[in-house]
């Protein structure tokens, strides 16, 4: 078998540097966790070993011996398979073709061996046959699996490869109770083949369960490596954020939960649709509302569903009292919301455009604009922009050029040019900085003193803990618990998150 | 999506934006390098006369360009393959419509613009709400228009210029240029100021560059992306007006010559398939260059195979400048 | 997710069948157009008139099948008709050369299928490894394509050698000639499903960059799509010959944009990643069945074009709803 060292990976896109020093080591017969908050850089980290990211620096030895890793195929044949995150599925192709696709067998080296392909899809689909759920066959196609589903077929895709050395980035991010388990007992078998697993996940109990050492990798530098069974859950937490995080966790006291009294700005009642059920909950003046819970629990869907992207089936939305029905973005910008998602590449950054393009499109539609005076428009985007503490070089730069702070700052900027009513924010800090989180976090708070009322999803509890007034808890799809003064702890958030887990 | 993967695609975007500017002066410095090696292998080709005629040719191609660079900026694959035929229509329409006679100008116009709007907005209906890709559509628009064609002209070229338009597209108008060149002028700070200055130009590229965060940022999507064929399909009725007055009388299917080089002069001009940037600037230069380096090659004494795969291959070498698609490692 | 809780046991019915047969819409299409062939036109469902509909129509199914090879993986190639136009040229003027006997006719179509391949390659190289944007590269390949086609042959009309024509509107044991190509290109698709190939470059129109991140060689696969569509555009440029019996260097400039509405019309999707070689055919049948239609029902003849393209387009739009509301 094989034994992988990464020594001094380092990975930037332009401005943005995702890896700066990345050292990791992996023995046989180990399952090796690697652990880190959102954009710390695992991923590339992973990537790099994985042959899809081309390192700037750095290099990867296998039993010792310098390799380069080309390309995926590259990496496959030095005995490398990779799960990723985002999957790698052909969505229209069945679930035996998608765990054969990287070897189809042939026969004749022209044709699939459709047998054979079978007989080592059902090699692999038949370990997790009775926790995969209904409708979950070798002929059927991925594109009508469920999430869950879709991740054990990137797993099996992953084991029926057979190679020595296994990287799993967040493998089990959606899976339940039962198929954990089911695929750690997988684990336990390959490890004893003496196979070397790295293992990506944010569930502390699953890295307890399942993890021989941790490596800890923070703002893209690994920063210690330590045997599990000489650690436990809150060194590794103190590794993760590092002083200046737990400063700013303590810095961070909530402010007196004085929007008791005020008035209501977003009333939500028995909220339903795809993704969440009977969801209630107000929102007053100069009130910031966490959503905490495990990830995918239902919080983006709300957020989303208030802001009309897909609007939810049942259950009434008042903004100051009065009843709106809101179809449509536009609809909601008009009604004086305003919604910042975590994920700013899909859903914030307008890509390659100047920062002033990225920073006025909801000035227009609130003002009803229809000619362009740059000008008078730096001048209006000059305030949240300072206010953000936002770092550009000018108006004219594309917003590319920026750190991944910067342009989540410039994507909020342009919400805050026009004041709007309440401010949905959908994991907003999603990899960005510390200094950013830092700055956002400051505007949120005075935001909210000045009487905007705020919505705030995190996927990290210290960011709730530190600034929302009450943390309603989600879990599989509605408010399973609500945390307010003083019950607001990191132990009562964990608990209420893992209650029905 | 990580902020790996966000960076990743973020980067890469960023790179091929810097390049943005490059491509109006890669176009412009071989436009010059064309002239002279048109002068050199025939003297006189770089002369003013010339010059004026090639830019009178090269107006006609930037004017359906304009609106086939608003429909690719536009992006989600958006490409208007109908210009070909909207071009002819709207020449036999406003040959018809003007008879030879000046009166007849003004209602030859709103005609033109009138009908290649309507086809237009047909298009953008059927990719918007009915989703068809805009590649379908636009061919099989395509096929309709022709068939149109083909009932209006019942065969036979019918239809001649009104004597006022067919000076203004070739006489000396003003300052020495013909009227069609100070129209091609207005059109580009026209769409300039359109890309740059107004709230429509900001939400194309919005919507070109990332449709998602356009929406959410409520830019109405679908409306613009039909108001975008809408107006290529103008365009290209405009420049079959033009057509008209250039060449005097239609025929058979004039406008499918402008199709596809009305996708290459965008091409070459800096703005990608992919849409989301780039812009008309560039566009006009990729038409001149264009229109010049077929120029070049019915100058020179080779029959008419060798000129297409001189021509063909200039393409390909010039693309190699323009708009590689990116690597799949980063 | 839209389908997300929808079971496998649960699509059967008629979403199912369309997921597994893509080109069932296409299908039915055609048959309608079968029945109404031959309710206005009996005789349009004879022996004879079907025999003619494939002979003149079989090129088109063979530019349609080179067109999906490509769109399988994401990609479109504007060339396939200037393809096909070289290399009817390039045949017809090597037969007329070397006496336009059986030999000589044989040798000619092997170099008519090499320079397919070869243009094939050429489109691959520019689009996959130099990765130009398909759409405006094969436009400039195929003025490259057109540029050689006028060398080889700068005026259309060098007929074809009589045995050529002849075989190919003839008959063998009673059955038209054109019977067993479409019978052959029938066996060699259905064996070419089974290929490797096929999954991987529908793989990689599903998502090119998961592919690649799954281990599979990209580029190598476009590449692969490519060279087959250049091989099936000189397929379809021998049965041109066969139908035209003559050379043109531009007869293959309007079939371009056919072979591509061929190959929607046969429910494969432009994007990549999902189709069949098979709809595609049928694509090509239903545009031929479509002018017959247009000419059967006393279209007068000024208007047939028109209504032509407007059911083209109807048929377009109404298989992609269709076919997306099906799989909804």
């Amino acid at each position: 078998m094989a034994h992988l060292s990464i020594r001094g990976a380092r990975k930037a896109y332009g401005a943005t540097i995702a890896l700066s020093r990345g050292d990791f080591d992996l023995k046989e017969g180990e399952v090796h966790v690697l652990i880190g908050s959102n954009g710390s850089g695992k991923s590339t980290l992973c990537k790099i070993v994985a042959g899809s990211v081309r390192p700037d620096a750095g290099e990867v030895l296998i039993n010792g011996k310098p390799v380069s890793i080309d390309g995926p195929r590259a990496a496959r044949g030095l005995g490398i398979a990779t799960f990723y995150q985002e999957l790698s599925l052909a969505a229209h192709r069945t679930v035996a073709e998608n765990i054969g696709l990287p070897e189809l067998p042939a026969k004749g080296g022209i044709f699939v061996d459709r047998d054979r392909l079978k007989a080592v899809a059902e090699r692999y689909i038949s370990r997790f046959a009775d926790v995969a759920g209904k409708g979950f066959s070798a002929d059927t196609r991925v594109e009508h699996l469920r999430e869950d589903q879709r991740q054990l077929v990137e797993i099996m895709k992953t084991l029926a490869t057979e190679a020595p050395i296994l990287i799993f980035d967040e493998p089990t991010s959606s899976l339940d109770r039962s198929q954990v388990e089911r695929f750690f007992d997988v684990l336990r078998e390959l490890k004893a083949q003496g196979r070397g697993i790295v293992f990506i996940s944010h569930r502390m109990d699953e890295i307890f369960a399942i993890g021989d050492r941790v490596t800890v990798i923070r703002d893209g530098e690994t920063v210690a490596t330590s045997l599990i069974s000489q650690t436990d859950p809150s060194a590794i937490i103190r590794q993760m954020v590092g002083e200046q995080g737990e400063l700013a966790a303590a810095d961070g006291a909530p402010p007196a939960a004085a929007a008791e009294s005020s008035e209501t700005v977003l009333a939500v009642t028995g909220l339903g649709g795809r993704g969440f059920a009977n969801v209630s909950f107000e929102v007053g003046r100069g009130e910031i509302v966490g959503f905490g819970g495990l990830h995918g629990q239902g919080q983006s869907a709300v957020l989303r569903s208030i802001f009309g992207v897909s609007p939810a089936s049942q259950g009434t939305i008042r903004l100051k009292g009065e009843e709106r029905t809101i179809r449509s973005p536009r609809e909601a910008i008009r009604n004086g919301l305003a919604y910042v998602s975590g994920d700013r590449g899909r859903d914030g950054v307008v890509h390659g455009r100047p920062i002033l393009e990225n920073v006025t499109p909801i000035h227009f539609l609130r003002n009803k604009l229809s000619v362009v005076r740059p000008g008078s428009l730096r001048e209006r985007a000059a305030k949240p922009l300072s206010a953000l503490k936002t770092r550009f070089a000018g108006y004219d730069q594309p917003v590319n050029a920026l750190s991944g702070g910067n342009q989540q700052k410039i994507v909020i900027a342009r919400w805050l040019i026009d004041r709007p009513d309440v401010l949905l924010l959908d994991d907003p800090t999603k990899g960005i900085d510390l200094q950013a989180k830092a700055d956002l976090f400051a505007l949120i708070r005075s935001l909210a003193a000045e009487g905007m009322g705020i919505v705030l999803y995190s996927s990290e509890d210290a960011e709730l803990l530190a600034n929302a007034d009450r943390i309603l808890v989600f879990n599989g799809g509605s408010v399973s618990r609500e945390l307010k003064g003083a019950d607001r702890t990191r132990y009562n958030l964990y608990h209420a998150a893992y209650e029905a887990a | 999506m990580s902020v790996e993967t966000a960076g990743r695609a973020g980067v890469s975007r960023f790179s091929a934006g810097a390049l943005v500017r490059q491509p109006l002066v890669i176009a412009l410095v071989l436009i010059v390098a064309l002239l002279a090696l048109g002068e050199m292998l025939s003297p006189g080709f770089a002369s003013p006369q010339q010059i004026l005629r090639l830019l009178i040719v090269a107006a006609l191609l930037g004017i359906v360009a304009a609106g086939q660079n608003l429909v690719i900026l536009g992006g989600r694959e958006g490409i208007d393959l109908s210009v070909g035929g909207v071009v002819s229509l709207s020449a036999i329409l406003a040959g018809n419509v003007m008879n030879g006679s000046d009166a007849g100008i003004l209602p030859a116009i709103l005609a033109c613009l009138a009908v290649g709007a309507l086809f237009g907005t047909f298009n953008g209906i059927g990719v918007t709400l009915l989703r068809i890709p805009p590649l379908v559509m636009t061919l099989g628009m395509l096929g309709v228009l022709q068939g149109l064609l083909v009932v209006i002209r019942q065969g036979v070229p019918s239809g001649r210029a009104a004597p006022a338009l067919a000076e203004f597209v070739t006489r000396p108008f003003l300052l020495g240029l013909p009227g069609i060149i100070w129209l091609w002028l207005l059109i580009g700070v026209a769409m300039a100021f359109l890309l740059r200055r107004t709230v429509f130009g900001y939400r194309v590229y919005a919507i070109g560059s990332n449709e998602q965060a356009a929406m959410l940022a409520g830019v109405p999507v679908r409306l613009i992306r039909i108001l975008l064929f809408t107006l290529s399909g103008a365009f290209a009725a405009l420049a079959g007006l033009c057509l008209i007055g250039y060449a005097g009388t239609s025929f058979a299917n004039v406008g499918e010559l402008y199709m596809l080089p009305s996708i290459i002069a965008v091409v070459l001009g800096g703005t990608p398939l992919s849409g989301g940037k780039g812009g008309y600037t560039g566009t006009m230069a990729g038409a001149v260059l264009l229109v010049i380096l077929q120029s070049i090659l019915t100058t020179i004494n080779i029959d008419e195979s060798g000129r297409q795969m001189i021509f063909g291959l200039t393409l390909l070498v010039l693309m190699m400048f323009y708009g590689r698609g990116r690597a799949m490692r980063a | 997710m839209s389908a997300s809780e929808t079971t496998a046991a649960s699509r059967s019915g008629i979403a199912g069948l369309v997921e597994r047969f893509p080109f069932l819409p296409a299908l039915v299409i055609l048959i309608v157009l079968l029945a109404l062939n031959g309710w206005f036109q009996p005789n349009s469902l004879g022996f004879r008139a079907i025999t003619g509909l494939i002979s003149t129509y079989l090129a088109l199914m063979m530019l349609a099948v080179a067109q999906t090879y490509v769109v399988y993986s994401g990609d479109v190639d504007l060339s396939v008709g200037a393809i096909l136009s070289l290399v009817n040229c390039a045949i017809v003027v090597l037969m007329e050369r070397w006496g336009g006997g059986g030999g000589a006719v044989l040798a000619a179509c092997a170099v008519g299928i090499l320079t397919g391949l070869a243009c094939g390659l050429l489109n691959g190289v520019v689009v996959a490894v130099l990765r130009l944007q398909a759409i405006v590269a094969t436009f400039a390949t195929s003025i490259l394509f057109t540029g050689m086609a006028l060398y080889v042959l700068p005026v259309a009309g060098t007929p074809a050698p009589t045995v050529y024509w002849r075989t190919y509107g003839g008959r063998f044991f009673e059955i038209p000639f054109v019977f067993y190509v479409v019978a052959a290109l029938a066996i060699v698709l259905a064996i070419a499903v089974r290929a490797r190939l096929t999954t991987q470059m529908l793989a990689v129109g599903d998502d090119a960059f998961k592919a690649f991140q799954s281990g599979l060689p990209v580029t190598a696969i476009r590449l692969k799509g490519y060279v087959l569509c250049g091989l099936f555009s000189a397929l379809a440029a021998l049965c041109i010959t066969g139908d035209t019996a003559s050379g043109d260097p531009l007869v293959g400039g309007a079939m371009t944009l056919y072979s591509v509405a061929a190959v929607v019309l046969g429910g494969t999707a432009l994007s990549g990643g999902r189709g069949s070689v098979g709809g595609s055919v049928l694509g090509a049948l239903i545009i031929g069945l479509i002018s017959s239609f247009v000419f059967y029902v006393g279209t007068p003849s000024q208007w047939q074009n028109l209504v032509q393209g407007l059911a083209i387009l109807l048929a377009l739009m109404l298989g992609i709803l269709v076919t997306r509301r099906v799989r909804a």
